[in-house]
């Protein structure tokens, strides 16, 4: 141990033995003074007095830098792993990682200060009624007679709030979520100009609150009101009885003062039932950090990308969650520059096998090669100049739009039609995404911007054009074609059209791969066009009737 | 460093004054119960003192402790004042809290995009002002109050012992005053440097999935660890201010014990203090000032700049001006009687916008510019163009929810903006995609528009739109919607679609209101709504809102394009192009000049579109 901890361990308990020897010295100056004579008992509470504060200042210093440090230490080591494992399933789900970095590990960082402090607060109290024990037994019997209620009295404190203020939180939770939903609506509700209207219907709840908030306080006052009138029982009881034994003489007058100062130390053991629930607090806190990052991380490999066209392999592979296996045993080949449409019903596999190609998701048999190396033999930057992905909502993570699109630039983003909104950003690209105000649309030309300034071998595009107007998916479909021409491309479609440019379709039935043809010699089967939308059966249903509508064309 | 704490410290404490004037009787009873408590503080030393003087010392033990049971009863007096001032706390305390709630949640919905603080301002900064607000009244007062009993307690016991007392307890006061600057600096610090960090780490991790496909975990762990670190400096930096403090409070309540300590002996043998004052002195030294004093700072310095921080956020939050009186008739062009009954056709266009410009940001490029519309009552057009042309910007200008940046919008003759929220919806009802149902009965929810609406109407509208099956599975009018997010984003819409259909307005405007519905469903729906009176316009999802509208405006950079579907495919190869999209197949944009984009031609007698697509 050393730095922080180090000065909180001596500084502590230096703090604690000077708040502990305060009574006593302050009895051997008062008698000093009353005999008249030497300085040297004030001499001696004096170095008391400025050690304790010393030791406090320094304590007061140390407590929040122990804290800091191993609280930015865990943070940094819980950081790394989430980083390292991924995405759910693999991972936790994002929010449960957030609240367990940003408040779970700053509970656990406070742990060492907590502990060393509720330890030795304790042991001061302890030693403060050894302290009445070594002036007087009787001392100690009084200061005992009137503490044993007191611990039964907050027992029955800690019931009988746990169920009010559970009352409370749960009329807590019920507002919440009526203003969730109000947030939801919101765009109604300012139509209709139902502001206030709303507010009402939010804050139905409101007078319940109040009168839970109300039990609550009454609680608290039957305990205050006990507990106040407990300590001073206990005080005067130890003061009356050095009274007694200073008029009889057994003890000098000073004893008073040293007394009173211990049966007060000795009390503030009441006081730490809070800070044992701190200690329970920052246990409870490294728990949850130590579950995150008991999480395996998969090894990045080492290896180099060799040259090639840019082959996509999946050789007998397998998900399974749990005892269900959801995707496979499968296996396909993506020749290199051509592309692939994933077809099938929801539920199919077809994100599943998606996000294998680039490890967002480990197979649990099988293997997945680029240009015939394994994909989880490549290291992280090699990895992403194999594969990029491209998503149905993507989600920008940086400081800046510039930032988040990984180096896309004017090329990059007018290929994905995303330069005209671009332009009507507040700060352009320097504009936080936070701050976007973007249609679905909007974000996925995004995320297609971004994946071409990736340049991988392979894309996957994983449904990244579904919430597109038609009048735009056409246009950001044909600009990128133009633009990935000669990449290796695999492709989640809904739509018959998006399949039928595709070389090949790899049809996915309840996992498994039901076929692999181009989509005309699929076109035929029913069962194939079920799972397609925008085919005969799909919109054109609702034109006015005699209306000729036109067969999706197959290049 | 004073002048920036005064400056940002003023909005929350001025809003916590504002709400506890209506609470000032209940203040006034806890300050009094709070001298009734300082009672223990004010008389100790002088109880301990005759109890040893006039008892212990006398040889008369028992008067001693008939003096210590007087010191018995002025803490069961205490005991009694906490006990009496807590109902008042709550008194004070709980509608502060009432108030603060609402303040949340009336700010929240007037915002114009929802916030999604909002909540976690609801339950936690809320309740943090409630409880820190509580302690405070609990605690500081107290100690504030049993400092200065001590003090004069301490001078009617020993006035010479006041004299040692005074100079280290004011200049330690002084240094604390002088030290609260910065420390209020750093809590500050502390606080936005937690708030980085909980930005910063729920930003990543709702990307990982990205972050992993792009191979971005180096460029994000740095930026996120970079929040980390600043996080901990700022700890230690607070760490090192409290040391300080604490170095401060140690002067202040410690070294008069110490100065009385060292002249204590000189005192006695002068007989200025009998043996009982020395203790009495020690007593109030002790068991009073140290601890108040100690209190008094980890207080002012803890929870009191805690307080501060969560009342500014709270403080920062706009809120909406108090609610007009429901129904009094502002408006001189006197729109109540627009909402009984639709208007006749003739008197007027129903929809007439001149000149319009909007744009999202005052640097961005406007997403309309010199837009002009004008529908005739009654009649039905439909919106289409590319996603961020303005579509959903020009509902919200026509609705009045936005207001106009240059040119005019005119509903029925009224500047929609200017109206009152309530009047508004009387004369234009805008669906957005995404539909409200709020927890309540189902015919609550119908009837939001029109609470007059009657049964037979409410059953007519729900038949007409093919929403029985749902009202019925629902329970009918009076069964309860417990959980509206139970409901598919379709059924929503449903819901939404019926009670605008019942509102009162004359116009009506579908934002891709029925995106969540199948194509014959929202056939449906749209067909009701066009034999609706009333003018109708409807943003459209799906090529049939074009084939059945009268007029297709195509809204395409910052301009529009105005005509009957027909015309406007022989008039714009963007829409040529759009409705062979929207057909499934793809026709080859002909290189023929696109006609100037602007204002459409004349408007025309309404006429159904002929549906004769060109390939």
């Amino acid at each position: 141990m050393r730095g922080w901890p180090l000065v909180l361990t001596l500084a502590v308990p230096a703090e604690a033995a000077a708040t502990l020897a305060l009574p006593g010295t302050v009895a051997g100056a008062v008698d000093a003074s009353l005999g008249g004579e030497a300085t040297g008992p004030a001499v001696l509470l004096g170095a008391v007095l400025l050690a304790g504060a010393a030791a406090g200042a320094l304590a007061a210093a140390a407590g929040p830098a122990c804290t800091a440090d191993a609280t930015v230490a865990l943070r940094s080591r819980l950081l790394q792993h989430v980083l390292a494992v991924g995405p759910a399933p693999h991972g936790l789900p994002s929010g449960d990682l957030t609240s367990r970095l940003v408040g779970s590990a700053a509970d656990a960082g406070g742990a060492f200060p907590a502990r060393l402090g509720t330890f030795t607060a304790l042991l001061t109290s302890l030693g403060a009624v050894v302290g009445l024990g070594v002036l007087s037994p009787w001392l100690a019997l009084a200061f005992f007679a009137g503490v044993l209620p007191g611990i039964v009295l907050i027992r029955l404190f800690l019931r009988q709030a746990g169920q009010v203020f559970t009352r409370y939180q749960e009329v807590q939770s019920e507002l919440a979520a009526r203003l969730t939903g109000a947030l939801g609506g919101l765009r109604s509700i300012h139509a209709a100009g139902a502001e206030e209207r709303e507010a009402a219907q939010v804050l139905g709840p409101l007078p319940e609150l109040s009168a839970a908030g109300h039990a609550l306080w009454s609680t608290q006052r039957r305990t205050v009101w006990q507990a106040t009138l407990l300590v001073a029982v206990v005080e005067l009881a130890v003061l009356g009885t050095a009274g007694w034994q200073v008029a009889s003489g057994a003890l000098p007058p000073g004893a008073l003062a040293a007394a009173a100062g211990w049966a007060a130390l000795g009390v503030g053991f009441f006081e730490q039932v809070e800070a044992l629930a701190g200690v329970a607090h920052a246990r409870a806190g490294l728990l949850r950090v130590e579950e995150a990052l008991a999480r395996p991380a998969p090894r990045p490999g080492t290896r180099q990308l060799p040259d090639g066209p840019g082959e996509l392999v999946f050789t007998e592979v397998v998900v399974r969650d749990g005892g269900a296996t959801l995707l496979g045993p499968l296996s396909l080949t993506v020749p290199g520059g051509r592309t692939v449409a994933l077809v099938g019903r929801s539920g199919s596999g077809k994100s599943l096998l998606a996000a294998l190609a680039g490890r967002l998701r480990e197979p649990d048999g099988g293997s997945v090669l680029v240009d015939g190396v394994r994909v989880d033999e490549l290291s992280v930057p090699e990895l992403r100049r194999a594969v990029g992905f491209a998503f149905e909502r993507p989600v920008l993570v940086g400081a800046t739009v510039a930032e988040a699109l990984e180096g896309a630039g004017p090329p990059e983003t007018r290929a994905a039609h995303a330069d005209g909104f671009l332009a009507l950003l507040p700060d352009g690209p320097r504009t936080p995404p936070d701050e976007l105000r973007l249609s679905g649309g909007e974000l996925q030309r995004l995320g297609l911007a971004r994946l071409l300034a990736q340049r991988p071998r392979v894309m996957v595009l994983d449904d990244a054009t579904s919430s597109l107007d038609l009048a735009t998916e056409h246009q950001v479909t044909r600009a990128l074609a133009e633009a990935t021409r000669g990449h290796t491309r695999l492709i989640v479609a809904h739509r018959a059209e998006a399949a039928a440019r595709a070389d090949l379709v790899a049809w996915l039935d309840a996992g498994r791969l039901r076929a692999l043809a181009p989509h005309a010699e699929l076109a035929t089967d029913p069962d194939y066009r079920a799972a397609l939308v925008g085919t005969a059966a799909g919109h054109l249903s609702n034109l006015p009737p005699g209306h000729p509508s036109a067969p999706p064309k197959v290049r | 460093m004073a002048r920036h704490r005064e400056s940002t410290r003023a909005p929350g404490w001025a809003l916590l004054a504002s709400q506890l004037t209506s609470t000032r009787s209940s203040l006034i009873r806890v300050l009094g119960w709070s001298g009734v408590e300082a009672l223990p503080a004010l008389l100790s030393g002088l109880l301990v003192s005759a109890a040893v003087d006039q008892g212990f010392l006398a040889g008369r033990p028992g008067v001693g402790c008939l003096w210590l049971t007087a010191l018995g009863a002025a803490y069961a007096v205490r005991a009694y004042a906490a006990r009496a001032a807590f109902p008042h706390v709550a008194a004070v305390v709980e509608p502060l809290r009432d108030a603060l709630v609402v303040r949340v949640v009336r700010g929240a919905l007037a915002r114009p995009e929802p916030d999604p603080a909002a909540v976690a301002r609801l339950t936690e900064q809320v309740e943090s002002a409630r409880q820190l607000t509580a302690t405070l009244l609990r605690t500081l007062r107290g100690v504030g109050v049993t400092l200065l009993a001590a003090l004069l307690g301490l001078a009617l016991l020993a006035p010479v012992a006041l004299l040692l007392v005074l100079p280290p307890l004011l200049v330690g006061g002084h240094l604390f005053v002088r030290l609260l600057g910065p420390l209020v600096a750093r809590q500050r610090a502390v606080v936005l440097a937690d708030e980085q960090v909980a930005a910063q780490t729920g930003r990543a991790f709702a990307g990982l999935r990205d972050i992993t496909a792009c191979g971005a975990q180096q460029r994000v762990g740095d930026a996120v660890e970079a929040a980390v670190r600043a996080q901990g400096t700022a700890v230690r930096a607070l760490g090192r201010a409290a040391a300080l403090r604490s170095l401060s409070v140690a002067l202040g309540g410690r070294l008069p014990a110490l100065a009385v300590a060292l002249a204590a002996p000189w005192l006695v043998h002068g007989h200025w203090l009998t043996t009982g004052q020395v203790l009495g002195v020690a007593t109030y030294l002790l068991q009073q000032l140290e601890p108040a004093v100690r209190t008094l700072a980890g207080t002012v310095g803890g929870w009191v700049l805690e307080l501060t921080v969560v009342l500014d956020r709270l403080a920062a939050l706009p809120v909406p001006a108090s609610a007009p009186t429901a129904g009094a008739p502002t408006d001189p062009a006197d729109p109540t009687d627009a909402g009984a009954t639709v208007r006749p056709g003739a008197a007027g266009p129903a929809v007439r916008v001149t000149g319009l410009r909007h744009a999202h940001g005052p640097a961005a490029q406007p997403v309309l510019d010199g837009f002009e519309l004008e529908l005739a009552a009654g009649e039905h057009l439909a919106v289409v163009g590319p996603s961020g042309a303005g579509k959903s910007t020009l509902a919200a200008l026509l609705a009045g929810v936005l207001a106009p940046q240059l040119g005019e919008v005119s509903i029925g003759g009224v500047r929609p903006h200017e109206l009152p929220g309530p009047l508004r919806a009387r004369q234009l009802a805008l669906v957005p995609q995404e539909a409200y149902v709020f927890a309540g009965t189902v015919r609550s929810n119908l009837s939001w528009l029109d609470p007059e609406a009657g049964e037979q109407r409410l059953a007519e509208a729900v038949a007409l739109l093919g929403a029985a099956e749902l009202v019925a599975r629902l329970g009918g009018p009076d069964g309860v919607i417990a959980d509206p997010a139970a409901l598919s984003a379709g059924e929503a819409q449903l819901i939404a679609l019926v009670r605008t259909y019942l509102s009162p307005a004359p116009v009506v405007v579908l934002d891709e209101a029925t995106c969540h519905l199948d194509g014959a469903a929202e056939a449906r729906v749209e067909e009701a709504f066009a034999a609706r009176p009333g003018t109708l316009v409807v943003i459209a999802h799906r090529i049939g809102s074009a084939l059945r509208a009268d007029r297709v405006l195509l809204l395409d950079s910052g301009r529009g394009l105005i005509a009957r579907h027909g015309d406007l495919q022989v008039l714009s190869p963007l829409y040529r192009e759009l409705v062979g999209h929207w057909l499934g197949s793809v026709p080859e944009a002909r290189p023929e000049a696109r006609p100037t984009a602007g204002p459409g031609p004349e408007p025309q007698a309404p006429v159904r579109a002929s549906v004769r697509p060109r390939s």
